[in-house]
């Protein structure tokens, strides 16, 4: 620790000013671009072009209306809950019935599905093959294959399923299968409840990717209507390029939910990277 | 049976196994070892046509003088990327992670900002900063004027690429610095009370303790990094487009052969010479990361 622990007694110390400088710069490194987008989605087109990064005047709520409107981000966005949703919960389920077993040594070559857990995530870039797998199974441009395979990026999932269900007691496997419980019951109403922490963050972080995801939509979705919230905002870039008010609104449209969702999911997202990145 | 099993008989637990590794194995193991395989042939984006076997051209093609500009161009493209957007991230996140782990008011708030853009994603990312380095009307331009400069910004060749990497750096800061804080925080207080006891100074509390204890969060980040780095195309093609000399990179080359994106492409074109990109790319990743681990694994050790 700094000085500022060590020695409280002194009211202000150099050090410290100059820490919360720069705590400053950090922190308006990463607000003042947030703030300029909300401040750009509430100018009107004249505003921006007599003053661009002037401070907002007279607030253009109706911009989001406009913006909502003409880049049919309901449907997008609804797209996109079923893709997350979907995907992640296939993912989140595949994660758990590989990682438990091979976590508990239930199966053998136990050495060998770790391992092809950890190459999984080194494996080359697939998009030709997931193209032509996807044009070749009848599953290009619907919504199911793209679905499966968002679901196949698990990512750290099973490890991190494995390495969490190594602190869940073996002898409560016992103690439930003494009384007759089967696997599958156990684990739908024992490992389920126990790993939940663990199986959030599996979720979140798939769910990230695949709400994120802009290039497999791009190959794998050429019918607009069933494009996810990322090419409905990349489309309506391209068509108002200059209108900068209508853009940032279509921007905060996006981000806001993503924000929202951030506030109350934060922990289990940074537990899931510093797990990972532990694992991986 | 060798290994211990509370449940009775196995079948339910090998079947639901079996469907997990199914959905992996068909969706997600069998196009990443295909890609092998469709290397070497011409399948093109229309399923109806023959697809011939095709030996080395796809790779000969790679480093054909027709091609070879393009393709040179892009290799070194993503080695300046990875390399500098790794080096920086690691440098400034270490910094932020150090200063956030003193006891500041808004700290909690400070790490929660930095991390956030991990969440907004490519899209919201790209267009941030595409307002901000709006050429015309932007607060990077009114900066620019101050020196009495004016820039293209992504538009322009000389420097598209930095500010690519400037973006990256600045969205991937997030991970690292949550990555560098677990470490500090696994760092015994005792430590730094010795040191201070033999009279050490904050840089040398940074450089002997500090660091040295933090080798794995080091090479956890690095290797984080130069994977993600090497592999990350979205952020170019959403800041520049596919097809933009000055920012491609052999991911996005990838792309841009594969889908149509770049301008001697069309439907009809051979998707097995992106695949075999795909392969010289996972083979340059692949020697670049296991160097980089065996190098720092060799340091870690010595400290």
């Amino acid at each position: 620790m700094s000085a500022t622990t060590t020695r409280r007694r002194k009211p202000i110390q150099r050090s410290t000013v100059v820490n919360y400088v720069l705590l400053a710069i950090v922190v308006l490194a990463y607000l003042f671009p947030l703030a300029f987008l909300l401040n750009t989605a509430l100018k009107s087109n004249a505003a921006f072009s007599a003053d661009p990064i002037g401070l907002v005047t007279s607030p253009q709520f109706g911009n989001f209306a406009e913006a909502w409107e003409k880049g049919n981000f309901g449907a997008y966005i609804l797209n996109s809950v079923l893709y997350t949703g979907a995907a992640s919960l296939i993912g989140l389920v595949v994660s758990l019935l590989i990682g438990f077993p091979v976590s508990r040594g239930y199966l053998k070559h136990t050495r060998l599905w770790n391992l092809l857990f950890v190459v999984m995530l080194f494996l080359p870039n697939a998009l030709i093959t997931q193209f032509q797998l996807m044009l070749r199974l009848g599953l290009y441009d619907t919504q199911i294959g793209y679905i499966l395979i968002m679901s196949a990026g698990v990512g750290v999932g099973p490890l991190l399923i494995s390495g969490f269900v190594k602190s869940i007691p073996i002898e409560l496997d016992e103690a439930a299968a003494l009384d007759g419980v089967g696997y599958w019951r156990y684990l739908v109403s024992f490992v389920i409840p126990l790993a939940k922490p663990a199986l959030a963050t599996v979720f979140i972080l798939q769910a990230i990717g695949v709400w994120n995801d802009i290039i497999l939509a791009t190959i794998m979705l050429t019918d607009p209507a069933k494009s996810p919230v990322t090419l409905g905002l990349f489309a309506f870039q391209g068509t108002y390029t200059s209108q900068w008010g209508l853009l940032g609104a279509a921007t905060m449209i996006v981000a806001a939910p993503l924000i929202v969702a951030y506030v109350f999911l934060q922990r289990y997202l940074i537990n899931g990277v510093i797990g990972g990145a532990v694992k991986g | 049976m060798s290994s211990y099993y509370p449940f009775g008989r196995r079948a339910a637990m090998r079947g639901s196994f079996a469907a997990g590794m199914a959905v992996l194995v068909v969706f997600g193991i069998v196009p990443a070892v295909g890609v092998l395989a469709i290397s070497f042939t011409n399948v093109r984006a229309l399923p109806f046509l023959p697809v011939d076997w095709v030996g080395l051209d796809n790779y000969l093609a790679f480093f054909s003088p027709a091609r070879l500009d393009y393709n040179l161009n892009a290799v070194r493209n993503t080695l300046i990327y990875s390399v500098t957007s790794t080096t920086i991230t690691i440098a400034l996140s270490l910094a932020i992670a150090v200063l956030l782990n003193q006891k500041l008011r808004g700290r909690t708030f400070a790490r929660a900002l930095v991390f956030l853009p991990t969440v907004l994603g490519v899209t919201v990312i790209g267009l941030i900063w595409t307002l901000i380095f709006n050429p015309s009307a932007g607060p990077a331009a009114t900066v620019w004027a101050w020196f009495g400069a004016d820039s293209a910004f992504f538009g322009d060749q000389r420097i598209a690429l930095a500010l690519v990497i400037f973006v990256q750096v600045w969205a991937g800061l997030g991970v690292s610095v949550v990555i560098f804080l677990a470490g500090l925080q696994a760092i015994p207080e005792e430590l730094y009370e010795v040191a201070s006891i033999d009279g050490a100074s904050s840089w040398q509390k940074l450089r002997l303790v500090t660091i040295p204890m933090l080798a794995p969060s080091i090479t956890a980040n690095v290797l984080l990094g130069i994977v993600g780095s090497l592999q990350n195309y979205q952020l170019a093609y959403v800041l520049t487009g596919p097809n933009n000399a000055a920012t491609q990179l052999l991911s996005l080359a990838i792309f841009s052969q594969g889908f149509g994106g770049s301008s001697a492409a069309g439907a009809g074109q051979s998707q097995g010479y992106a695949a075999s990109i795909s392969m010289i790319q996972f083979v340059i990743v692949g020697v670049i990361s296991l160097a980089v681990l065996a190098y720092l694994r060799k340091r870690e050790a010595r400290l």
